[in-house]
């Protein structure tokens, strides 16, 4: 059995989506029933830019990868053909 | 959002005296128990690059398959995080000089927000138990009103012997105040 690696890219991409939906109810129950206050506002900021430095680390490294490649199965033995 | 100067049915001269959280330890903890998972992957890494199989970090499927669930598990980790802040943050106990409110966060989608008046506190108790709440002067707050078949409940909240008092104190006045009136 063949498939691409890429697979694996889109299985990241589903579970990323999901990661931005808890952000998402994360900032809004922040926004919605945190104190009206500096701090609130202080913590959306850093969660925010944290989260964007891991997505650019991830960027980073995920870009180097050739995902076209091929992956070949054949009962337990894993083989890579390009 | 909530603010103090709106407090939630807020009644005509109106005082806050208090807001209090759970104390400050229990945030540190929630942030020592992330910075020890946060080291978790190069710990592995390590692990792994010192074990029998080095090459197995650099592999053309295993490299890609280690970058995707580095990235997933601190993304999630950093989520969780920001959850658990959000559960700390949000739970909040006010005392004004009418009565306490009791805004408590459980998860997503469930809030509760209680209050009692002052005047009819019966009792009001506190318990500090345990190695690091008697270090560091935390523990609860059980405030017992009349007719209420559960007590008010303060936890893990700074100087609870303090807030008793304070609870004590302003629950005389405002009988006093009730009587008064009547």
């Amino acid at each position: 059995m063949t498939f691409p690696l890429y697979i694996f890219l889109i299985i990241y991409f589903i579970f990323l989506l999901i990661w931005l939906i808890f952000s998402f109810i994360g900032v809004y129950h922040m926004l919605k029933f945190g104190f009206l206050n500096l701090t609130t506002f202080f913590v959306i900021f850093i969660f925010i830019a944290v989260s964007f430095l891991i997505l650019i680390a991830s960027y980073k490294y995920l870009s180097q990868i050739d995902w076209r490649m091929n992956i070949s199965i054949f009962g337990d033995i894993i083989k890579i053909n390009f | 959002m909530l603010s103090i100067y709106r407090l939630p049915g807020k009644l005509p001269d109106e005082k806050v005296m208090k807001v209090l959280r759970r104390d400050l330890f229990i945030l540190v903890k929630k942030i020592l128990f992330f910075l020890l998972l946060l080291i978790l992957p190069f710990v592995l890494s390590y692990l792994v690059a010192t074990s029998i199989f080095p090459e197995i970090l650099f592999g053309q499927i295993s490299y890609p398959l280690f970058i995707l669930l580095v990235s997933f598990f601190y993304l999630f980790l950093w989520v969780f995080f920001f959850f658990s802040f959000i559960d700390y943050y949000l739970d909040v106990w006010i005392i004004t000089n009418e009565r306490i409110i009791n805004i408590e966060q459980q998860g997503f989608f469930a809030r509760t927000i209680s209050e009692q008046r002052l005047e009819r506190i019966q009792d009001v108790t506190s318990e500090v138990e345990g190695f690091f709440p008697t270090i560091l002067k935390y523990g609860n707050v059980y405030v017992q009103t009349a007719g209420a078949k559960e007590r008010f409940f303060f936890s893990e909240i700074p100087n609870p012997d303090e807030v008793r008092d304070t609870i004590i104190k302003l629950a005389e006045i405002s009988k006093k105040r009730a009587a008064h009136i009547a």
